[in-house]
């Protein structure tokens, strides 16, 4: 059935019903699966109270404005946002190149063919990387521009404002990972993911309106608990405690794991959801560590022990705010440098973009901050640790994090440690490296899971993903051949396990996922058995 | 010959007001605020060996600490040079437009890039030949219009029918969209007219040689309206965003190539410190709305937030 082509303006119509509704036959194919699994359609209930008006998918649980005033609240500030997006000094962190990319670009759509969404979801018009910012740019056009006011549908200014647009709107800023790779082939260097971004912050920073998981129980809770998952510093150590019973009963050795060592040369921080769904990865760091003789600590200050910076996806006042939370962790303990664990979004949050948030003696000249990933190769390339590769016998593939590769430039060090703890050669992804694919997760995706909106990123945005992984692993699909995706950050391992789970990629396949540290444990000569629990040893 | 006046008044006119308003734009775009780092790799200036894999300085342990201040002819072989090679390759080239767009406009959109530097080339060449009476320039003038004309109308014709026709395309083309392209097709159409009357471009030269002597002279109306469509577009450029080749070195150099780290005392962090000291003008719930960002981001919660 042949749709009609959606056109600019029909985001504010005024109707419930979905703009773009999505079946699951319209997707990208893909390949060896057996059985995919179909969509199911929203509640009943879900439907009657929130607003699932742009694809028939939402995180947003909050109910839609019903009287016209606020309504007319709700346009009001948006557009109030809108105009302080725009102002250079109201908004420095982004003006220049928000306001740059609204202006110059030049609709020529090369970039929607680098989007991993747009392509997952069988190039549906809605998930081009280009929609939502000509959305954008027509409204801010018609209401801010001398053009737009004059000659508006001569320059395409024909973008109403209403609540729905509004709303609409604030679903399609979530609808794009935030990867860049479409800034990256932009012959023009604009940059939509940055426009889709900036969407998400007025409606954070002007409304307070974000998902749940990433602003309630996300920025708010990590600032005022210590941690975004809730984790208290009394419940920290009670896990730190559970990571030597987990090395001992691995390992046989008997380590305590540093904490609060002051004068420490590294201060590692880890994503707080790893002791609570990956305990083997803070576990794995420590094995190592400890046996490579570095001077180390982990913290259990606030915030000490939790690295993520969600804010960055979508608040800079939060990520302000934050990252300076980190940093001064740091400076109470006085270590000579912070180390990012296995977190994507932690390493570009913290070692890069807040960089210029944090003055003086915050900043990283004099409170560094660094990858995991060169200091772990430096590990193994040192000799201190004696690793057999033939441990880790089994085709392994890398998934890159967008974070950590395409946005910081950390692309060989993962890559050398693989080559120096695998037997059998790396399988890489096509395309890999800073061309990466997002694993569908990025941008807060992965730990969203209110009303149906984690269906929608397993069946579209880690769709690409899910395709590259049985692409390399092509010629050993048998299940009986137990496979292994390498995700040295949370949030995509977080993506990966529920995309295994719904793709059913474990029983069809023999298709697992972990980290990078684990599989380096795994390899260590000196210990009695292997590291890693596969699926069916859970 | 008030019409002839006109022509010679609005070619250096328009040469002014590009100037004034492109410079004026670059000096706004440049005054703005310094904004956070969003880096995307590759990045051209980053070490040779790196560079062809896309990577950066930050898979070196303790790189902070190994940071050296650049020379100035450092910073321009190593840095900008590299940029600049990255820049002119896409202009020339477009090779992102070839590898990435699947509408098939690379070649027009080439064509009609070719087109304009060729036509501003000619414009060039003429005035060098205006003013040293180069024979050999002179006969290299007129095979150079017809080239660069031709080039860019169908570059131009091109991509009109290939964004009327592409329904992915036509969607995201606004009317001014078609003017654009419209209105380079008929400098170039101008051009061959004009030349097509006057092979071997005296009327050009002739028009040339009195705008720069302040000398009105009687052109035809085929070289006359060459030339004013010419000026006119050379007026409209920096007011739209057919801007976007100057444009392009921010987005690039100060956005998804700025991989510089700030270090304490730099130029860098004066700036940042001034910038802090902004005040905070969002009003959500978790935002005290007023305070500097020095304060805002030191507080964990406003006073009276729900929680």
């Amino acid at each position: 059935m042949s749709r009609q082509p959606i056109r600019f303006r029909d985001i504010a119509r005024l109707t419930d019903e979905p703009l773009n509704p999505l079946s699951a036959d319209e997707l990208m194919p893909l390949p060896a699966l057996s059985d995919v699994p179909e969509l199911t359609p929203p509640r009943p209930r879900w439907l009657e109270n929130y607003d699932l008006s742009l694809d028939g998918f939402s995180d947003f649980d909050i109910p839609m404005p019903k009287t016209p005033e606020e309504r007319e609240r709700l346009v009001r500030g948006f557009l109030t946002g809108l105009e302080k997006l725009l102002d250079p000094e109201t908004n420095w962190t982004f003006a220049k190149l928000f306001r740059l990319s609204l202006d110059y670009c030049m609709r020529c759509q090369t970039c929607s063919e680098a989007c991993h969404v747009y392509l997952g979801s069988g190039r549906q018009e809605i998930y081009r990387p280009t929609y939502r910012s000509e959305i954008l740019r027509r409204i801010y056009q018609r209401y801010f521009t001398p053009a737009g006011k004059l000659i508006g549908p001569l320059i395409g200014a024909d973008v109403e404002v209403n609540f729905k647009t509004v709303w609409r709107l604030l679903e399609l800023s979530y609808r794009c990972n935030i990867c860049r790779r479409c800034a990256q082939v932009c012959p023009a260097g604009i940059d939509n993911a940055l426009i889709a971004r900036e969407i998400r912050k007025l409606f954070s920073q002007e409304l307070g309106i974000a998902p749940t998981e990433l602003l309630r129980k996300g920025t708010r809770q990590h600032l005022q608990a210590g941690s975004s998952t809730g984790m208290n510093p009394a419940a920290f150590r009670n896990s730190v405690e559970f990571l030597e019973e987990i090395i001992e009963e691995k390992t046989g050795r008997k380590i305590t794991i540093p904490v609060d060592k002051k004068g420490a040369d590294i201060l590692l921080i880890h994503n707080a959801g790893e002791f609570i769904s990956w305990p083997e990865n803070p576990a794995a760091f420590a094995i190592l560590f400890d046996a490579a003789g570095i001077n180390w600590t982990l913290s259990s200050d606030l915030l000490g022990y939790d690295v993520v910076n969600y804010a960055v996806w979508f608040d800079d006042v939060e990520l302000a705010r934050i990252a300076l939370q980190h940093v001064e962790v740091a400076r109470r303990l006085g270590v000579k440098k912070i180390v990012v664990g296995e977190c994507g979004h932690a390493h570009k949050a913290l070692c890069v973009i807040a960089d210029r948030v944090l003055p003086g003696d915050h900043s990283v000249s004099e409170r560094p901050r660094e990858s995991c990933l060169p200091l772990l190769w430096d590990i193994v390339r040192s000799g201190a640790i004696r690793f057999d590769p033939s441990r880790n016998d089994f085709p392994v593939t890398l998934h890159d994090s967008c974070n950590v590769v395409r946005l910081m430039g950390i692309v060989q060090p993962q890559r050398e440690i693989v080559r120096a703890v695998c037997s059998q050669p790396l399988r890489e992804m096509a395309p890999h490296g800073v061309h990466n694919y997002c694993c569908g997760g990025g941008s807060g995706f992965a730990i969203m899971d209110t009303l149906n909106f984690s269906q929608w990123r397993n069946a579209v945005s880690a769709r690409m993903k899910v395709k590259q992984i049985l692409d390399a692993f092509g010629d050993v699909l048998d299940p009986g051949i137990r496979k292994y995706v390498i995700a040295a950050c949370s949030n995509c391992k977080g993506t990966l396990r529920e995309a295994i789970n719904y793709y059913d990629l474990w029983e069809q396949h023999g298709i697992w996922y972990g980290g990078l540290v684990e599989l380096m444990v795994n390899a260590m000569a000196d210990l009695p058995g292997p590291y890693i629990t596969w699926n069916e040893e859970m | 010959m008030a019409l002839h006046w006109f022509a010679i008044i609005f070619a250096w006119a328009s040469v002014v007001i590009f100037f004034a308003v492109a410079v004026y734009r670059v000096v706004k775009i440049s005054s703005m605020p310094l904004g956070l780092r969003w880096e995307v790799y590759p990045i051209p200036h980053e070490a040779r060996d790196r560079r062809e894999y896309g990577g950066s300085y930050m898979e070196d342990v303790d790189w902070p600490k190994k940071h050296e201040r650049r020379s100035f002819w450092a910073e321009v072989v190593e840095f900008l040079a590299p940029e600049a090679i990255e820049i002119g390759t896409e202009i020339v080239t477009m090779k992102k437009v070839r590898g990435h767009n699947r509408y098939g406009i690379w070649a027009f959109s080439t064509l009609l890039h070719w087109g304009i530097y060729l036509f501003v080339l000619w414009a060039l060449l003429l005035i060098v030949q205006s003013l040293t009476r180069s024979a050999l320039l002179a006969a290299v003038a007129g095979p150079l219009l017809v080239v660069a004309c031709a080039v860019g109308l169908v570059g131009a014709a091109g991509l009109i029918v290939r964004r009327a026709t592409t329904p992915d395309l036509a969607r995201y083309t606004a009317p001014i969209d078609y003017f654009n392209l419209a209105f380079l097709a008929a400098i170039f159409v101008s051009g061959l007219i004009s030349w097509a009357g006057d092979p071997a471009l005296a009327g050009h030269r002739a028009y040339m040689s009195a705008a720069l002597t302040f000398q009105p002279t009687a052109v035809s109306g085929a070289v006359l309206a060459t030339f004013l469509l010419f000026w006119a577009f050379v007026v409209y450029m920096p007011f739209s965003k057919l801007l976007h080749y100057v444009i392009k070195y921010f987005l690039y150099h100060q956005g998804l190539w700025d991989d510089a780290f700030k270090t304490k005392g730099s130029a860098a962090d004066r700036q940042v410190i001034r910038q802090l000291g902004y005040r905070v003008k969002w009003q959500a719930p978790h935002i005290a709305a007023g305070k500097t960002w020095l304060e805002e981001a030191q507080m964990i919660s406003p006073e009276g937030e729900k929680k």
